[in-house]
């Protein structure tokens, strides 16, 4: 298989540092734009708990001082980016003084872990019903009932999770409604903390899979109709190879590699239905972490998660793009 | 061939091989369009023939079920408000009257402007080439990785309320990309195709040749550019309101779903609550996607198969 | 008496359509005996790769054999009988198929040998890697290939490379039958003829059948023992090659003969009697190249030349040259599409880089274009008459309306069109000779006085080749326009020129009037060139291979430029 030209990764290396400052620099621009300050909203909520705050304005000072919201703002910025970079994202203003890092740390694993497991098995599942779409010998019902299941596949993931989520759950108690393990259960590396997670977290994975499978069938089956029209397709055939060989070896294989790309500019709008999933599920990762965060304007959480989710979707682009040459033996010789 | 009299597998052979001749005449596009046009008339007969007032908090008796259901109080679903009301006394006849056509327009007004966008910056990538073009291809390939979501939870949360017209214009920052791309990439092959030669060879303009003999064959991927951008950017908007954040004060469907999840509707069984704009949204992604599907076909004929 | 590796009886394929139902193939009879090599010629949808595809049985859907028998091999095996494992079987190990599109034939992300090992595999099952390896060397080796060229990607390999690697893959299990459908079509001749000679080498080695489909006479004359011509479907005449070529009984077989331009043959043109005025004003030349070059990164597409072209006299310059020989660069640097990397291009005295908008549109008036592919020069959108209106329109030649429709289908009866069938249509619905000779009446309208035409007759079906090339000795002859012909053909160059310039690897080869340049060749290079161009005569020898064909060329590169002749009003040279 083939190598990775260097400068193709010097480029993609490019593009995955100039996405995470562009991402970080929004982040901090747009709060700084705003007419609301962090601080009083601090201060609104200490008054709202202890009634009546005294000396508010000394108070005030300290938290922007703390903050940093004195220092002129070209320093503000360098100090957020030295910040960043090490993964500092001050101290949650909701439930302060908790480290924003240490909540995303907590929430991370359980995005990632959905995620991982979903949008592989769309993947592979939709990419494969895509290819049996066009292939001449698949099952007549195969040719048959996939479009017309995919036609519920624009949906976007979070109205399928709805709909599930009331059924499967609400009406027929298959499943949890909420939460991404038991709350008898102890979280641990045991055996029925396992089954608990695997439990909590089918509904979620099933709603962004039964939604998106589709996407991915519809490119393939585009993909394999060119195909199957290319030359080497029919000198495959002339060749007498079998026909499930030419499927995989011919057909597939250089139909995929389209299919590849389009996940990598896929990434974020898949992230971002992960999100609202989450959400509806009170699942314990980023999007329940983003969304309590958006009700108790919890500033420095919104900001943490929402880069490292960025960073996260830049990181996956660039590891697709990798692989990439390693598939497609032609990438060599593009600039 | 003898002469025969057509068998009935002949009539429908013969039916589908009519589908070839106009491809704009084509299922998929038609039922797509209808759906979508459909719920554009709801909104507007509905101003009509309905009270947009009932929209209102409190407006009608609280928690009611649409007619010929019951809900957990025993109360049955009555004609002042046939498909029920909300916890807080709002008509979801009236809720779906104004807020369907609200996502509609935040998709369409959000895409617009992206594909406007994305017209003039792949086109300049395209035509002048050098470090316009590398600039323009990197920020573009940046700016695809960056889930808009996600910005935009940041803006909106830093600004609190938003109008319609001003969350439109935001998601339209993050759907120019793809336009761009593809713009950018068909300039850049039909630059060197023989018509545009022909047309540098009768003396023609740079605008000429762009918007005279490249944009009327863009029109179908513009096309279907368009309506997957219409698709992203609703599922944005829906995406922001169910996080309870967008228009505060103007009724959404992805807002009303927010509040029917906050108070528990799922646990209360009270489903029209939130099923009547789920289900509505979903017809309006079907809508888009058939004739997404529609538009595939009219530009890549191999994909109108016999079979 | 040996029987026939291949019965053809009254073989009949239909295909429906959205217009009805078409007989592709009508009631084909004919045998092919062991050994023999059989050329199918026909134009574009004469029924001759569907035949093949039959014989594979692998019509495209919905097409399909009506009725007849395809019977193959000495134990006369019913094709059409076969169940579908035995067909896959009989593919390659019986009957192998080697494509027209070599370009795109091979899997581009397999490497060359795992796609002979594949062929091996399905046939006779699991085997041994080394003997795999040892297997698909040897091939590779009979079509004169390094066994590493196994190793590589299709994308690696050259154009003539990728159709010898077809070649060797047909021929690995020692089939019955080779069908070769127009293997050489996307090749430059040199690389065709040692292709061809390969494949017939090859072919005589295992003592198969072969049959060649192609639409070129002349290649069939060289290559071939049998001809069958085919005409909309049907067998219009078949015997042996000889026989057909000296003594041609029908006359679509006799077209097909004359279409094919000879060196030195009869001249398809005839010239007018009096030559008629330049269009030219002024005393500096018309088109001029000062020491000009042009470079793409490290490759250098054209060495520094030079030239003057008077236009006091309307002339034809051909500008001769295979693939990458820059030719094309050429044509697109006097057009102005592209800048030169070093020196000057002028017209009429005024260097193309620094013309004003309006001394731009003048240019543009004047040096017009026909371009090599007549489908991609009409926008799809328009209906034709757009290609024609608005450069009469931009360049301010209308005078209303009525006199823009005259003076289109004043040009369009010049060229042989009937303006009233045309002129509304879309370019779809026209055919591939008719959109060029639109192209042509588009010159004509506009009156140039210079017109560059590159390759214009390649890509056009044989019969019309002769027509349109008529068309645009006209411009010159009646209509006093200078032309500067692009060509890959040295034999359409030697009848239509005043002056001959052979270019190779962006350098000129030999340069001078035609009778001297091609009717007698002193650079090896031209020499090489017309030695390899197929003729329809049975007579000539074509020659054995030597070598390879790339090696072959590698030493012509250093040979100095030969100049054998001067002629008025053009000049050249090279830099010192």
């Amino acid at each position: 298989m083939g190598r990775i030209p260097p400068q193709y990764l010097i480029n993609r290396l490019i593009t995955l540092l100039l996405t995470v400052w562009i991402a970080a620099t929004l982040i901090w621009i747009i709060p700084r734009l705003s007419p609301v300050d962090p601080a009083e909203i601090m201060l609104g909520r200490m008054a709202a708990g202890a009634g009546t705050v005294e000396n508010a304005d000394q108070i005030l000072q300290s938290l922007r001082a703390r903050f940093g919201l004195d220092d002129p703002l070209l320093v503000q910025y360098l100090k957020y980016i030295r910040n960043v970079v090490t993964f500092d994202f001050g101290l949650s203003t909701a439930s302060f003084p908790t480290p924003v890092s240490h909540l995303i740390a907590r929430a991370l694993p359980w995005t990632l872990g959905l995620m991982i497991i979903s949008v592989t098995i769309t993947f592979f599942i939709g990419n494969a019903l895509g290819a049996l779409m066009v292939w001449e010998r698949s099952p007549k019902l195969v040719r048959v009932a996939i479009p017309v299941a995919m036609i519920f596949t624009s949906i976007p993931p979070i109205l399928s999770g709805l709909l599930l989520m009331y059924f499967l759950s609400a009406k027929m108690r298959l499943f949890p409604l909420t939460g991404s393990y038991g709350l008898t259960v102890e979280p641990g590396w045991t055996w029925s903390f396992a089954q608990s997670v695997m439990y909590h977290g089918f509904l979620p994975a099933l709603s962004i899979v039964v939604v998106t499978f589709g996407f991915w069938a519809l490119g393939m089956r585009g993909l394999m109709i060119t195909v199957q029209g290319e030359d080497y397709t029919k000198l495959a055939e002339a060749k007498g190879l079998r026909p499930r060989y030419i499927l995989y070896k011919y057909m597939i294989r250089n139909a995929i590699l389209p299919q590849i790309t389009a996940f990598a500019l896929k990434i974020g709008l898949l992230v971002a239905g992960q999100i609202l999933v989450e959400r509806i599920f009170a699942y314990n990762g980023m999007g329940k972490l983003i969304y309590d965060a958006i009700l108790d304007q919890d500033f420095p959480v919104i900001q943490g998660a929402s880069y490292i989710i960025i960073l996260m979707t830049a990181l996956s682009v660039f590891l697709v793009d990798l692989i990439y040459p390693l598939i497609d033996p032609r990438i060599k010789h593009e600039r | 061939m003898t002469d025969t009299t057509p068998t009935r597998a002949e009539h429908k052979l013969a039916r589908k091989m009519k589908r070839f001749e106009n491809p704009w005449m084509n299922p998929k596009l038609l039922w797509g369009a209808g759906i979508l046009i459909g719920i554009i008339v709801l909104g507007l007969l509905g101003r009509i023939f309905w009270d947009p007032e009932l929209v209102f908090t409190g407006s009608a008796p609280l928690k009611l079920p649409p007619i010929g259901f019951e809900n957990l109080r025993k109360q049955a679903g009555i004609w002042d408000f046939p498909l029920g009301t909300d916890g807080a006394g709002r008509d979801l006849l009236a809720l779906i009257i104004i807020g369907a056509p609200n996502s509609l327009f935040v998709g369409l007004l959000a895409s617009c402007v992206g594909m406007g966008l994305g017209i003039f910056l792949g086109f300049s990538a395209g035509f002048i080439g050098g470090r316009t073009d590398d600039f323009i291809r990197v920020i573009s390939d940046v700016m695809i990785t960056i889930p808009p979501l996600l910005i935009l939870v940041v803006f909106q949360a830093a600004y609190g309320d938003v109008s319609l017209t001003m969350m439109a214009l935001l998601i339209a920052a993050f759907v120019w990309q793809s336009p761009t791309r593809l713009i950018r990439a068909q300039v850049l092959s039909m630059r060197e195709s023989g018509y545009v030669q022909m047309a540098r060879l009768s003396g023609a303009s740079t605008m000429h040749i762009m918007f005279k003999e490249m944009l009327p064959n863009l029109v179908p991927y513009l096309f279907g550019s368009f309506i997957a951008n219409v698709t992203t950017s609703i599922v944005t908007a829906v995406g922001l309101e169910v996080l309870g954040l967008g228009p505060q004060r103007i009724p959404t469907l992805g807002r009303t779903i927010y509040e029917a999840i906050n108070s528990g509707a799922l646990i209360q069984n009270l489903w029209w609550w939130w099923g009547i704009p789920t289900l509505l949204l979903a017809v309006m992604f079907i809508g888009l996607l058939l004739i997404n599907l529609g538009l595939d076909e009219v530009s890549n004929p191999r994909l109108r198969k016999l079979s | 008496m040996t029987s026939p590796i291949l019965t053809l009886k009254d073989l009949s394929i239909d295909f429906p359509t959205p217009g009805g139902l078409v007989h592709a193939v009508k009631q084909l009879s004919l045998e092919i005996d062991p050994g023999r090599r059989v050329g199918f010629i026909g134009e574009s949808g004469s029924g001759k790769t569907t035949t093949a595809l039959a014989i594979m049985r692998m019509l495209a859907a919905p097409g399909k054999v009506a009725s007849g028998e395809i019977r193959l091999g000495h134990d006369k095996t019913d094709v059409l009988a076969l169940s579908e494992e035995d067909m896959r079987k009989a593919r390659l190990g019986r009957v192998s198929y080697i494509p027209q599109g070599a370009m795109n034939s091979l899997n581009p992300i397999m490497r060359v040998e795992n796609q002979m090992w594949d062929g091996i595999v399905a046939h006779e099952g699991k085997t041994d890697l080394a003997e795999l390896q040892r297997r698909s060397d040897a091939a590779l080796e009979s079509v004169g290939l390094a066994a590493h060229v196994g190793r590589l990607y299709p994308h690696e390999l050259s154009g003539g490379m990728k159709q010898r690697v077809c070649i060797a893959l047909g021929v690995i299990l020692t089939p019955e039958l080779i069908i070769a459908d127009e293997p050489t079509s996307a090749l430059d001749v040199v690389t065709q003829k040692h292709v061809m000679q390969t494949l017939t080498r090859v072919q005589e080695d295992i003592g198969c059948g072969l049959i060649l489909i192609g639409h070129d006479m002349g290649l069939m004359a060289q290559s071939v023992d049998e001809l069958a011509v085919l005409k909309d479907g049907e067998l219009v005449e078949h015997g042996d090659t000889r026989q057909i070529i000296e003594n041609p009984q029908h006359p679509y077989t006799q077209d097909l003969i004359s279409s094919v331009p000879l060196v030195g043959g009869p001249s398809f043109l005839s010239p007018a009697v009096s030559a008629p005025a330049s269009q030219k004003e002024g005393p500096d030349p018309l088109l001029q190249f000062r020491d000009v070059s042009k470079r793409y990164g490290d490759v250098t597409a054209l060495h520094p030349m030079s030239f003057a072209l008077d236009g006091d006299v309307p002339q034809i310059i051909s500008i001769v040259g295979q693939s990458g020989s820059g030719k094309s660069t050429m044509g697109s640097l006097m057009l102005g599409f592209n800048p030169p990397s070093s020196g000057e291009v002028l017209y009429e005295g005024k260097n193309l880089a620094t013309l004003g908008a309006a001394q731009g549109l003048e240019f543009r008036k004047n040096v017009q274009a026909v371009f090599q592919d007549p489908y991609a020069c009409f926008n799809p959108f328009y209906r034709v008459d757009h290609a024609l209106k608005f450069p009469f329109k931009r360049f301010g030649l209308s005078q209303g309306d009525d006199h823009t429709q005259q003076a289109m289908e004043d040009a369009c009866e010049a060229v042989g069109l009937d303006p009233n069938l045309i002129l509304r249509r879309y370019p779809h619905q026209l055919s591939g000779g008719q959109r060029q000779r639109l192209i042509v009446a588009r010159a004509l309208m506009l009156s140039p006085k210079l017109l560059i035409a590159d390759e214009p007759v390649s890509m056009v079906d044989a019969s019309l080749r002769a027509t349109i090339l008529k068309n645009i000795y006209d411009l010159k002859d009646k209509h006093g326009i200078s032309i500067l012909y692009i060509t890959h053909d040295l034999a359409t160059a030697y009848h239509v020129s005043d002056y001959v310039i052979v270019l190779y690897q962006g350098r000129i080869a030999e340069a001078g009037p035609p009778k001297q340049v091609i009717g007698d060749p002193q650079h090896p290079y031209t020499q090489l060139l017309i030695d390899s161009i197929p003729w329809p005569d049975v007579n000539r020898p074509w020659g054995t291979v030597t070598g390879d064909a790339d090696s072959q060329l590698k030493q012509l590169q250093d040979h100095p430029t030969m100049f054998r002749g001067v002629i008025d009003g053009f000049s050249l040279s090279t830099a010192a």
